[in-house]
Formats: C-alpha cells, sequence, structure tokens
C-alpha cells in the first residue's frame, strides 16, 4: 500500500492548455478515497455478517442452559406473573390499548416514539395455564420480587413447572416438607425415577425384543406361503412353529407387561404437591419430575451442576415433549451414521472417476465437457438430488428389492421408501463431483516426473498409481472427502425427501439381527432444527433447543473444514522435501 | 512392456514393491533395499503375474467405475426426464368391445360402469334393466323396475350416489336408486358353481360377478335397485318432458329436489321431503313446489341442470336461449337472465355440468363444444349480478353433440356427435385425450357413459348395439399450455398463472403451473444478488487490491467460512429471529441502505482531511478498522434515527405506508431518486468543470483539496436532494406513487428477509471467486500500472478489473446458480406464497422449496409427483446452463491470462 507515496505526476490532463503551469500535486480524486471507503465498507459488513452471525448462535446456544432466575412480578391489575423472563423487547401497543391507560404512561410511551417495552416470562405449567410464555408490558408492573423458595421443575410432559412445594407423598404416606434438598424426597424422587428407567427399559427392549420374534415368525409363514404355496409342508411346519412358540412369547409378554404395571403402580403412589404463584395446587407424580432446582437460591456450583447435567442430558438422551425438550442423541447418531455411509459411499466413487479422468482417459474435447459437467454438477441444486434418490433409490431401486428379496413384507415397503441408505447414496451422489474435483486438482499436483520415473523403472501403470500417484495425492483427496463430508452433514432439502423423519423410534442399529438396519427412516440434527423451528406446537418454547442444536451442527461443521485445512496443511508439510 | 526386456532391476523393482508401504510412503531406491546388493540371490525375469492380474483388474476397475460414475451423474437429467415425459404423451386405447342387446324396440335412458369397469347396466324407458360384463358381453340376470305398464317419458340420474328419477306422461315422478355394489368377500363364502369368464379373471353365477382379487378373496359386484311411490308433481296431468334431479344435505337427511317441465312448457322446482314414522319405519314424502317464470309455452327443452344446494336452475331451450334461475328463495324463484348460447341457427342438443357443477358444457348442433362459466361481471344485466361467461371453445366435433358425461373424479367428461364418434376431454387442458372410434358403424346412441375412474366409455345406440371403449390417460390434465400458459380455471374470472396443487375434494380443479413457482425463483435469485453482489464484489476488490496480505490472510478464510454454514442455520436465524427484528425495525432497516453508504463517503472525506503522514502510517489495518467503525456507527444511527425517519419518510407507520392507507409517497421517493440524480449531477458537474475543478483541486494544499472535494460532494448532495424531491412531487403530482410496485404490503416473511438471508450463501461463492480471479492477474500488469504512476484505486478499476471481468462475471453467475437452488432459506423464510409480483415485502413460493413441502406428500406416479420431478428438471436445466456459462466464462479467462 505504499506505491502511492512518491506518486506526484499527475497523468496528463488533455483538457488543461499546456501554457498553465501544472502543479505537481496529484488531483485528489485520483485516490478514489470515497470509493476505496465503499468497498472496505462491503468487506466490513461481509465480516460483521458473519461474525455477528456466529456470536449470536453461539451465545444463545452457550446461555441456553444456564439457570435462569424466576421473578414474580405484580401487574396493574393485580395478576401474579412468575417465571424465567427470556428476553425484552420494544414494541408499538395498539392504539386502543394506549387509549386505556394513564396519561402519564401515555405520555412516557409517547416520549419514547410510541415504543413501549416488554418482557417476555416462561411461566411454565402449561397444564395450569395453557400457555408457556407471557408478555409482560414494563408499564403494567407494580411489584417485582424473586422468591427464594420457588422452584423450577423440568417435567417429562407439560414443559416446566414453577412452583413452590408443599408436600411429598411416598407410598401413600404424605410427607409434609418444602424442601427439596430433603433426603427423603431426594430418596423418593431417586427411586421413581429408576423404576421408570426399568418401565422403559421392560417396555423397548423386552416388549419390543418379544413383538420382533413374533414378527419373524409370521413372516417366516409368509415367505413359506410365496415360496412353496400354501398347502406345502413348508407352510405348515413355519404354522406350527408360529403356534407352538406364540403362547410362550405371550406369556413372556404377559409376565412383563405385568411387572411394568406393577411398577408404575408403585410410581403412582410416589407423588409431589406444588403450588404456584397464585395459589392453584398442581400434584405431579415424582417419576415425571427430570430435574428439581431452586433457581433463585443456588450456589454457583449447583448452577454449574445444572447446567452440565442439562447439557450431558442434551447429547445422551432422546428427546421428550415433541422435540422440543430432552436429548438429541438419536439426530446425533442419525448425522453421524449417514455421514459415515455417504463417506463410504463417496470416497471410492469420487476417487476412481478422478482417477479414470486424469489417469486413464485420453485428454480430449470429450474429457473436457465431462469434466466441466462434472464441476457444474457441484452446482446442481441439492433438492433435485432428492428428487432423485426419491425417485430413484427408493420407488426404483428400493422397490426392486422389495420385489426380490422382501416380498413376504409387501405392500408394507422395506427398501422402497426413505431410510438410511438411500439418503447416505443420495448425498454420495451430491457430493461426488466436490471428491472428484478435489481428488484430480491433486492428482494433477503430482509430478509428471515422479510417473515418468516409477514407470521408467520398470513398474506396472497400477503399481506407479498406487504407490507413487495415489499417496502423494492423498493429501487433496482427503481434504475432498471431508470437505465433501462437511457439505453433506450440512444438507437436509434431499433428505426431507429420502428418509429423515422428526422422531425415529429405532435407531439404525440395534441389537436384532442384522444388527445394521439400513432401510430405517432417521433423525438428522439439521431437519431437527428445521422440524422444532418451525412444525412443533410453539416454536417459542422450542427455540432454545433449536439454538443449541444450531450451534451443535456449525460448531460440528467447522470442525470438519478446519480438519481438512490441517490435515492438508500436515501432509503436504509430511511431502514437501520427497518431490523430485 | 514385454516381460522379456526388461532388465533385471526393473524386475527387481516390482518383485519388492508389495513391501514397500510397509516402511512409508517414500520412493523406494534400491540402495534402500537391502536384498539388492547381493547378487547371489537369481530372480526370474518375468514380471510376476500377480502384478500382471494386478494391473489388469485395476485398469478394469478405475475404467468401468469412473465412466458408471459419469454416466450416473448423467442418468439424474435422463431419469428426471423419463419421469416428466408421461405428463405429455396422451392416453392410449387399452381395448374396444361392441355387444348387442337384446332389442326390445324401447329408448335406452341411460347406462353407466362400475369402478373396476367389470359390469355395465343401462335401463329403458319401460323400467327393464339390462346388464351384462363389459369385457366378454355376458348378459347377467338383474332385477328390473316396475312401471306398472308405463313409459318413463323424462329421466335423470345423479353423478354420484346412483339416485335416479324417472317422469311419465301422466305427470308422475318417480325416485329410486340404481346402484353397483362392491364388497369384498372371502373366497370360502362365495356361491359354488362359479363360471370363468372368457380369459378374464372374472366369474360368474348368473346374477353378480366374481373377480379373483387375492387367493382368497374375490370383489363382488351386482346391481341393485329401489323405486319408490310414483308422486303427482303437474296438476293437471301433463307430461313431464324433462327433469333434474339433485340429492344434497346429509346421509342422514337428504335434501332432494327436482326440476321438471311438463308438456305444456311449465317449469316447477320440487323439494322433498322424506320423514320416517319411527313406529312403522314408514316413509312419507311431502312435495313442496313453485313454478318457474319466464318461460314460454310449449317451449322445447333440450335440458335441464340445477345444483345440488338447489340454488341455481338452468333450463336450455332447443333453439339456444338458456334461462338461468336464481332459486336461493325457493318459494320465489327469479329468472336471473336469458342469454342466447347458441345464436343464428344453431340448436343446444347437450347441457350438462361437470363435477363440481362450476362449468357448464354446452353442446350444439353445430358439433361445437363450449364450457361456460358462471362469473360475477360488473356488465351483468341480470338480477343477480352474475351472468354466463363463455371460458372456453373446445375443439368442435364434426357432425352435431348428441350426448355427454361427466367423471366422478375430475374434470374429464366424453361427448358424442350424430357419426358415433367419441372424444374424451379434458376441462383444464382443454385437450382432445382420445378419439373413440364405433368401427365402420355410424350408430346413433342414445346414451353415453363415462366410467368412474375416467378409464372406460360405453355408448349403445339406437339399435340396441353397445360399444364399449377401455383406455388409459394417466395425467390428462397436463399439457405444456397449462404448465407454462395461462389457463382460465373454474371461478376465476379471467386466465391466470397459478400453483394450487390439491385440495380435499374431487370436485376440485389442480392449478398447476409452474409460471409463479419460476417467478418465485427468479425474485428470490434477483433480490438476492441485488444484495450479495455489491457486497461481495466490493470485498473482493477491497481485499485483492487494497489490504495487506497479513489481513487477507485473516479476511479471506473468515469469508469462506460464510460458505459453509448450513442453509437450514440460515433459514432458521432468518426466519425465526431476523424476520421479527426486522419488522419492528423496518424504518431503520430501510434507512440503514441510505445512510451506511452516506456515512462511508462521509467517512471517505473526513479521512482525507486528515495530515497525510497520520493517513499514509495508518493507511492498512487501522483504516480498516476506521471503516468497521464507521459501518456501526451508520447502524446505530439508523437504530436510533429510525423512529423519527420513518415519521418523515413514511408517515410515522411504515406497514400502514407501504399498503397505501396512509401518507404520501413523494419523501421515499425522493430518497429512492437521491443515488441516480446524485450520480447524474455528480457526472454534470464533473464534465462541464473539469479542468477547473482538477485545477482547484491542485492548487490547493492537501488538507485545502479534502476540503474542497468535501465540500463538492456536500452541494452535489445537496443539489441532488433537491432535484430529486422536485422530481418526486411532480411524480406525485402525475400520480405515480413508488407504492404498489415494488414497494406494497408487508408480510412478515418477505423477500427483503431471504435476500438478506441469502446472502450469508451466496456472498461467499461470489467473493471466493471474484478475489481468486482478481489475485491471479498477473503481478507485472499491477506494477506497471503504479509504476506509471496511476494510484492503487486507478490500478484497480482500470486494469485488474478490467483482465479479471471474466472471472468476476463467473462468479457472479455461480452464485447465481446457489440462489436458484437454495432450498431451505426460501421454505423457511419465504412464506410459500405463490404470488406473482415484486412486491419485496411480500413472500414468494419458489421451485425448490414447493418441491420440497410437496413431494413428501405426493402419491408415486400422480401428476402432481411428475410436476413436482419437471419442477425438478427445469431447476436442473436452469443451474446446469448457468453454471456451464460461468465454467466456460471462466476457462476463457483462464487462458486470457495465461496469455499475458
Amino acid at each position: 500500500m505504499s506505491a502511492h507515496v512518491n506518486m506526484q505526476t499527475a497523468t496528463p490532463d488533455k483538457s488543461i492548455p499546456l501554457s498553465q503551469p501544472t502543479t505537481r500535486a496529484t488531483d485528489i480524486r485520483a485516490r478514489g478515497e470515497p470509493f476505496t471507503w465503499a468497498l472496505g465498507g462491503a468487506l466490513a459488513l461481509g465480516c460483521a455478517m458473519i461474525i455477528g452471525f456466529l456470536v449470536m448462535v453461539f451465545w444463545n446456544g452457550l446461555v441456553t442452559f444456564v439457570p435462569k432466575p424466576v421473578i414474580a412480578v405484580t401487574t396493574t391489575d393485580n395478576q401474579v406473573t412468575a417465571g424465567e423472563p427470556t428476553r425484552t423487547e420494544l414494541y408499538k401497543p395498539q392504539s386502543a390499548d394506549l387509549a386505556a391507560l394513564s396519561p402519564q404512561i401515555q405520555k412516557s410511551i409517547s416520549d419514547s416514539d410510541g415504543f413501549a417495552s416488554r418482557t417476555m416470562f416462561r411461566v411454565g405449567n402449561y397444564d395450569l395455564y395453557n400457555e408457556d410464555f407471557r408478555w409482560v408490558s414494563e408499564f403494567q408492573v407494580t411489584k417485582t420480587e424473586a422468591p427464594k423458595d420457588i422452584l423450577f421443575a423440568e417435567r417429562e410432559e407439560w414443559g416446566p413447572l414453577i412452583a413452590t412445594l408443599k408436600n411429598i407423598t411416598v407410598d401413600g404416606q404424605t410427607i409434609e416438607t418444602a424442601d427439596i434438598h430433603d433426603p427423603r424426597f431426594a430418596a423418593a424422587h431417586q427411586t421413581s425415577r429408576d423404576r421408570r428407567k426399568r418401565i422403559r427399559e421392560i417396555e423397548k427392549d423386552d416388549i419390543g425384543k418379544i413383538n420382533f420374534q413374533l414378527d419373524e415368525l409370521r413372516i417366516d409363514v409368509r415367505k413359506a406361503e410365496l415360496r412353496s404355496g400354501r398347502d406345502s409342508t413348508d407352510h405348515a411346519v413355519a404354522q406350527t412353529t408360529l403356534k407352538e412358540k406364540t403362547p410362550q412369547l405371550e406369556a413372556q409378554y404377559k409376565a412383563l407387561a405385568e411387572e411394568a404395571g406393577k411398577l408404575r403402580e408403585l410410581n403412582s403412589r410416589n407423588s409431589a404437591m406444588f403450588v404456584d404463584i397464585t395459589g392453584r395446587e398442581k400434584s405431579v407424580a415424582l417419576d415425571l419430575i427430570v430435574r428439581v432446582y431452586k433457581p433463585n437460591d443456588m450456589s454457583f456450583f449447583e448452577s454449574v451442576g445444572v447446567y452440565f447435567s442439562r447439557w450431558w442430558e442434551f447429547v445422551s438422551s432422546e428427546p421428550r415433549e415433541a422435540n422440543t425438550e430432552g436429548g438429541i442423541l438419536p439426530a446425533i447418531f442419525g448425522t453421524a451414521a449417514m455421514t459415515l455411509m455417504m463417506v463410504i459411499a463417496v470416497a471410492p466413487f469420487g476417487v476412481i472417476t478422478a482417477l479414470y479422468l486424469r489417469e486413464y482417459a485420453k485428454q480430449g474435447k470429450l474429457v473436457a465437457f465431462v469434466r466441466i459437467s462434472v464441476n457444474n454438477l457441484a452446482g446442481v441444486p441439492s433438492i433435485v438430488y432428492g428428487v432423485f434418490g426419491l425417485g430413484f433409490f427408493a420407488y426404483v431401486l428400493g422397490g426392486s428389492i422389495d420385489q426380490l428379496f422382501y416380498p413376504e413384507r409387501l405392500p408394507n415397503p422395506t427398501f422402497g421408501t426413505g431410510g438410511l441408505l438411500w439418503a447416505s447414496l443420495t448425498l454420495a451422489l451430491l457430493t461426488v463431483p466436490v471428491v472428484i474435483v478435489a481428488t484430480e486438482e491433486a492428482l494433477s499436483a503430482v509430478p509428471r516426473s515422479m510417473r515418468e520415473g516409477s514407470l521408467a523403472c520398470g513398474a506396472s501403470k497400477w503399481q506407479t498409481i498406487k504407490y507413487i500417484v495415489l499417496p502423494r495425492a492423498l493429501p487433496g483427496i482427503m481434504t475432498g472427502v471431508i470437505l465433501a463430508m462437511a457439505r453433506g452433514a450440512g444438507e437436509v432439502a434431499p433428505l426431507m425427501l429420502v428418509g429423515v423423519v422428526k422422531l425415529a423410534p429405532e435407531l439404525p442399529v440395534d441389537g436384532f439381527f442384522p444388527f445394521v438396519h439400513l432401510e430405517r427412516s432417521f433423525m438428522h440434527l439439521g431437519f431437527h432444527i428445521f422440524d422444532v423451528g418451525f412444525q412443533s406446537r410453539n416454536s417459542e418454547a422450542g427455540k432454545p433447543m433449536v439454538f443449541v442444536t444450531t450451534m451443535l451442527l456449525i460448531g460440528l461443521i467447522f470442525a470438519m473444514n478446519v480438519t481438512a485445512i490441517t490435515v492438508r496443511n500436515r501432509l503436504k508439510r509430511k511431502f514437501k522435501g520427497s518431490q523430485f | 512392456m514385454a516381460p522379456a526386456q526388461i532388465g533385471s532391476g526393473a524386475v527387481l523393482f516390482s518383485t519388492k514393491m508389495p513391501q514397500v508401504p510397509k516402511r512409508g510412503f517414500g520412493v523406494t531406491t534400491e540402495t534402500s533395499n537391502p536384498t539388492s546388493v547381493l547378487p547371489r540371490q537369481r530372480r526370474s525375469m518375468k514380471t510376476p503375474r500377480s502384478v500382471l492380474i494386478a494391473d489388469k483388474v485395476a485398469d478394469g476397475v478405475i475404467r468401468v467405475g469412473g465412466l458408471a460414475v459419469i454416466l450416473a451423474v448423467f442418468g439424474i437429467m435422463v431419469f428426471l426426464a423419463q419421469v416428466v415425459v408421461p405428463l405429455f404423451t396422451g392416453g392410449h386405447l387399452e381395448g374396444q368391445t361392441k355387444v348387442a342387446l337384446q332389442a326390445g324396440g324401447h329408448k335406452t335412458l341411460t347406462d353407466f360402469i362400475d369402478e373396476y369397469r367389470t359390469i355395465s347396466v343401462a335401463v329403458d324407458d319401460a323400467g327393464a334393466v339390462s346388464a351384462f360384463h363389459i369385457k366378454t358381453g355376458r348378459a347377467i340376470t338383474v332385477p328390473s323396475f316396475d312401471f306398472g305398464g308405463q313409459t318413463a317419458t323424462a329421466f335423470a340420474r345423479t353423478l354420484a350416489g346412483g339416485y335416479v328419477g324417472f317422469g311419465f306422461g301422466d305427470g308422475t315422478l318417480r325416485l329410486g336408486r340404481m346402484l353397483l355394489v362392491v364388497n369384498i368377500i372371502e373366497s370360502n363364502s362365495a356361491p359354488a358353481g362359479l363360471q370363468k369368464l372368457g380369459a378374464t379373471d372374472d366369474l360368474t353365477d348368473g346374477n353378480a360377478i366374481y373377480t379373483s382379487i387375492s387367493a382368497t378373496q374375490y370383489r363382488r359386484t351386482l346391481v341393485k335397485l329401489e323405486l319408490g311411490e310414483p308422486q303427482q308433481i303437474t296438476p293437471g296431468g301433463e307430461a313431464i318432458m324433462a327433469l333434474d334431479y339433485r340429492v344434497g344435505g346429509t346421509a342422514e337427511r337428504p335434501a332432494r329436489s327436482f326440476i321438471t317441465i311438463d308438456a305444456n312448457g311449465v317449469g316447477r322446482i320440487t323439494l322433498a321431503e322424506t320423514k320416517k314414522n319411527f313406529m312403522t319405519n314408514k316413509e312419507t314424502i311431502t312435495l313442496t313446489t313453485s313454478e318457474l317464470p319466464g318461460l314460454k309455452p310449449g317451449v322445447v327443452v333440450s335440458g335441464v341442470l340445477m345444483t345440488e344446494k338447489a340454488d341455481q336452475v338452468y333450463i336450455a331451450e332447443k333453439s339456444g336461449t338458456v334461462y338461468r334461475y336464481d332459486t336461493r328463495n325457493f318459494d320465489k324463484p327469479e329468472l336471473a337472465e336469458a342469454i342466447d348460447l347458441a345464436p343464428g341457427a344453431v340448436d343446444i342438443n347437450v347441457l350438462g355440468f361437470l363435477i363440481g357443477e362450476q362449468s357448464i358444457v354446452v353442446g350444439g348442433s353445430d358439433g361445437s363444444v363450449n364450457i361456460y362459466y358462471r362469473l360475477p361481471r360488473e356488465s351483468a344485466t341480470s338480477t343477480d349480478g352474475f351472468t354466463l361467461v363463455k371460458a372456453k371453445t373446445l375443439e368442435p366435433h364434426t357432425a352435431a353433440v348428441i350426448a355427454m358425461d361427466a367423471g366422478q373424479r375430475g374434470k374429464s367428461f366424453i361427448t358424442a356427435d350424430a357419426d358415433g364418434n367419441v372424444w374424451a376431454r379434458h376441462l383444464t387442458s382443454e385437450q382432445v385425450l382420445l378419439r373413440l372410434k364405433p368401427g365402420d358403424a355410424k350408430p346413433t346412441y342414445q346414451t353415453l357413459a363415462l366410467a368412474p375412474r375416467q378409464n372406460a366409455a360405453l355408448a349403445i345406440s339406437a339399435d340396441g348395439t353397445v360399444y364399449a371403449w377401455d383406455f388409459e390417460v394417466p395425467h390428462p390434465e397436463t399439457t405444456l399450455k397449462t404448465i407454462f400458459g395461462k389457463v382460465w380455471y373454474e371461478g376465476y374470472p379471467e386466465p391466470t398463472y397459478t400453483w394450487q396443487s390439491s385440495a380435499g375434494t374431487d370436485a376440485f380443479e389442480p392449478k398447476l403451473s409452474l409460471i409463479p413457482l419460476i417467478f418465485g425463483t427468479i425474485k428470490a435469485t434477483v433480490y438476492s444478488l441485488l444484495f450479495a453482489i455489491p457486497i461481495a464484489l466490493g470485498a473482493a476488490i477491497f481485499t485483492s487490491e487494497f489490504v495487506h496480505p497479513k489481513i487477507r490472510a485473516v479476511v479471506k478464510p473468515t469469508m469462506e467460512l460464510m460458505a459453509s454454514l448450513p442453509s437450514v442455520v440460515l433459514g432458521f436465524i432468518a426466519a425465526l429471529v431476523l424476520a421479527p427484528i426486522v419488522e419492528t425495525w423496518i424504518a431503520a432497516v430501510m434507512m440503514a441502505f441510505f445512510i451506511i453508504p452516506l456515512g462511508l463517503f462521509l467517512g471517505a472525506y473526513l479521512w482525507q482531511l486528515l495530515p497525510y503522514q497520520f493517513q499514509l502510517k495508518y493507511d492498512g489495518l487501522p483504516k480498516f478498522v476506521a471503516m468497521v467503525v464507521t459501518l456501526l456507527l451508520c447502524g446505530v444511527v439508523a437504530y436510533v434515527a429510525g423512529p423519527s425517519l420513518e415519521v418523515i419518510f413514511f408517515a410515522g407507520d411504515f406497514k400502514a405506508w407501504t399498503n397505501g392507507s396512509i401518507g404520501s409517497g413523494t419523501p421515499f421517493t425522493a430518497l429512492v431518486l437521491l443515488p441516480i440524480v446524485f450520480i447524474a449531477v455528480w457526472v454534470i458537474t464533473g464534465r462541464i468543470s473539469s479542468a477547473r475543478l482538477s485545477n482547484l483541486l491542485r492548487s490547493k494544499d492537501r488538507f485545502g483539496a479534502g476540503l474542497a472535494d468535501l465540500g463538492r460532494w456536500g452541494i452535489t448532495l445537496v443539489i441532488a436532494a433537491l432535484i430529486s424531491t422536485a422530481i418526486a412531487a411532480a411524480l406525485t403530482f402525475l400520480g405515480l406513487d413508488v407504492r404498489g410496485g415494488v414497494v406494497d404490503t408487508y408480510v412478515q416473511r418477505n423477500t427483503l428477509v431471504v435476500a438478506f438471508a441469502m446472502g450469508f450463501a451466496v456472498i461467499p461463492i461470489i467473493y471466493t471467486i471474484a478475489e481468486d480471479a482478481l489475485n491471479t492477474v498477473p503481478e507485472h500488469l499491477r506494477a506497471a500500472s503504479l509504476g506509471c504512476g496511476a494510484t492503487p484505486w486507478q490500478t484497480a478499476t482500470s486494469v485488474i478489473l478490467p483482465a479479471a471481468m471474466s472471472g468476476v462475471f463467473a462468479g457472479i453467475m455461480v452464485g447465481m446458480g446457489r440462489a436458484v437452488g437454495e432450498t431451505m432459506i426460501v421454505v423457511m423464510a419465504a412464506g410459500n406464497t405463490p404470488l406473482i409480483e415484486w412486491n419485496i415485502f411480500s413472500g414468494l413460493r419458489a421451485l425448490s422449496a414447493n418441491i420440497a413441502v410437496e413431494l413428501p406428500e405426493a402419491v408415486r406416479d400422480s401428476t402432481l409427483y411428475r410436476m413436482l420431478f419437471l419442477a425438478a428438471l427445469t431447476l436442473f436445466v436452469m443451474t446446469f446452463v448457468v453454471n456451464t456459462l460461468a465454467e466456460l466464462v471462466r476457462q476463457k479467462f483462464r487462458k486470457r491470462t495465461a496469455a499475458l
């Protein structure tokens, strides 16, 4: 930027008569300072956009799990509202509402250009109030306090409960205690939670297993019927097996169901009575309470404990409350599984294609054309790949697979609908141009002399590629693959067509043969964001969750991108010295 | 290479190769291999087989795999096209049969077909019912109606439900029902001794048809008849000449109504109320009748129609006049209008509704087939403000139209002419789907029937011959014209481009025009690029030409980071965070578009006033920081001054202002005009006083020149503001307002928000490619320009940018491709309303968003499914063309740069 320091001679301007003595100074306009500032402003705006975006997402994501204080406000109409203040904003009150206010308030509002401030309280207690959030305008507030004894209880259903504890009932015995740190409360709560866990285990794993076995038997019968007809011995054998085993399995089922019922019965005898800020009582079964704390009366370490326990719950458990609460383990799992499958598909094919284009095909007009096309396919909208995936993979390919291998399950589709396999293949197709382009670039960067040297030593073409070309191109290939992963992990639109669902009851990997179920639909972080943000009962309630999920997804993708760059740099350094 | 010619070293090399990877990827030389120095070891001169095989296998795999991937990638386009093609291929005839019924000399009143094209049933005017198996012509025994020896003079049947009415010569009327009952029965409960019918899967016991649908189940189809008691309609016993019958209301309380025309030409509308006595379980029917006014005595009627709600009645006089009655007030029907629909010597032969009762088909004796809609019209002379409008003129028959029948599941219908031709047609696409011919004969049909699934037609001629056609028209509603042209849909006042793919009922006419979606895509793209291009290009030029490489090394990856943000995240933030903020602070946001450039310019002029040494010293990062600070300051100013500016420019309430309900457009028009006027004034003053200005600026010292420059800018700005205000006032005076076009009614999820969010996706792409292009301009050009005394600004605009132009252009094209295909942002933030308007404050529905929203619900191989594939193909082609252009331009650019 020091190039123009000594620039004292201006370009001769024809319109100036030669007789006039020209000054030696440069015309100030030649420096184009205002335009430079406009350009710089554009860059500043771009940087501000990305930095502001990231700061907002990460800030919102990180503070979501911080336990917030619960504030109780009394308004002019003597209503008391207790809740977490979520956000405060300026708004313009409707003129009809304004008219009803006192002149003093009206004046203060009109002084601030017609804006008034209001705060949104997360009041919880959905089962009592039928709302999660309540707006309170600042001018309505007469009293604000932070009651020490108020509790914030996260529940399995109906959202949080914000109330005080009145008493608890353990095994039908009422114990008068208002303290959640009371060992009796803690013990009863723990027992209830453990029982709930056991019930869930019974219902999901044990009974699930029995159902699976029954299904298998029924499918065997149908299989035998399709294979050898209704009157064959095969069919008869399968029928008898089904008949023989059914009572046994049903007995097992009954025993398990009974056990679950007993546990449930026991759990129903443990409950806690809460009183909300307006004095309404609400009894909640103890097993439904996930976590309870005193938001206005807790030490720093307790806060930190709650914060991390929420994080742990988030990454390690399943969602509840229509995905707006709980964890996102299935979505993390689904995203990881799909991305992994995609890499398994995309890496070999991408590399093989690039090898063909660069090492085998005759470099001519055709290959140039193919190269342009492949390059441009990277720019084809992802939704188009989704459409193709649905039409070709799921319906045509999957439909044929069902006809050939799973006729006994028809008309219920097995592979003939969206699923993990088809989603991965669709994304593989979507990202294959990325890998091809990156690999080609890497291959072309391998010096020709190395190839020639290898061939001159008598190595075959494949040996040259295997031992000379590929190792040197590996950094580039790795970068391409990781970039493809990053692209694939962030795509949502095509997945909406080929197998992503808002709630997948079964993970694609489980304990039943064949253990990996590629035909199953799955959850995905990106789709989770879309679903919770747009299709849940109350998008406001789900918003914090969406922010955390967003943070996780962006973090994941950035991590992959950074890894790609690091890997490239490291491998580059490794090979730096060894080039001819 | 032949193995025999390979030297020992080469053989050694190749045989040892498999061990090399264990020691790493390094290139092995012979000295690093201890075995090679041992001369005693003897090796085969031949290349080992395994190496040759591996080479062959690898060769094959790579060739086949590579070609397969390339083919697969092109296969996408082929596959999409292959799914789309059936939309445009018409139907085909599957089979044609001709059966002779026993001719009893009676006139056939009606015939119809069941869902599965199994049985056809016909009734003649003596009440005799004949039914037969369509594929084989085998008759089955069915009961008949008992008319007590009378002959029906008029007949009517409802489109769905099988309700029939017969009018007789003595002025009586009998209501009844004729049903084809289909149920599934277990094969072991079927009667014994079923006979197989020809080569079909159908069996019969003589009374019903049994179709085998699985190993254990039959579908049984049989005919069921009901007939009520005669009801006297005409007081004097005049014969009923024409009849229409409708059953509305609910299943428990059906509202039966009918229209009768007697031999004297008197029209009556009758309401029949059925009451059931719970004790005796006997039904009693009470009739209420009103006479229709205005019909000429002795009128010859060729068609009578009534709506299901019994609020509209149409009576077509043979000579061409249609009388439309408004019967909403049942006791006092009103003649709304009498309109001649067949002028001249042409007669109306056929009058019929299509399903939904919105379209009226009028068939003339000249072969014409026209569609009329009842629409509200300002110019209507009728009593209710509506009038019959001829919406469509379909391809005419070559002979007089004599019959029609409407489909029950869609807007298909068939018409027959006097020569015996039967044409299957569709309302929306206006096309003749199939031209069915009866063979060599020229029969005169008495009745015509279209199967419920619109896949078979059946006609019975006067001599008792039945002609049946099986056909398949999978997508009758789509042609290129319906997809890309204006179509006059039912109930619409005029032809429009509309996308509305589905609704709950069969009577809904799907509106499948891609134009609103393509428009939505273009609108989103244009506004996004308007926002993204200046920022991306400005940032690229600045990064490449005006910042230190160290800053560039930080700034460029930061901008590129933006590209890796998943679009679902952008969409979420745009819709749930940004949209409410923008809505609240819309005035401030609008003002920011003007305040930021002004602020930056002002900052630049002030910077020029600083001591020159200072400017030089802090030219790098500090200056950039100053720019950032200026930018943020401008943001704060916009935020703080927003409400006050809203009062000045938008009459204090932005949303009400955009509606056009309050305030004047003048201030904002002036603001929009300001940049244009400013540039004009700037250029003109620059031209006029170029030399003087130049001298003035040069004659001063740096501070003075800076001050003069600032003064010039300020004065020009003031002059431009005055001129643009004057122009705006003049425009307002002329009645032109900035509102109503690009600025109109505000909705929360709008194009402005989409454009901003899309900026995150598009800016990094354009930025990276453009910056790369600018950066690859050879250094010697830059050096030469600077060496000749040009300033960096002059170098950038006059040397670097022209040289890199095609690369920059390619960047814009690629960015455009991304904007066209972006899905999640538009799904979430654009509101998804398929409008055709340029209003930046309204939503849009893009092709991509439409696919994402509708395809999961679309039934495989349905019309909607294929339409969405067409949308995908359109997107594919659009982006492929744009990207290929970009690539070609870029390659040209590369060649050019290489030559420099």
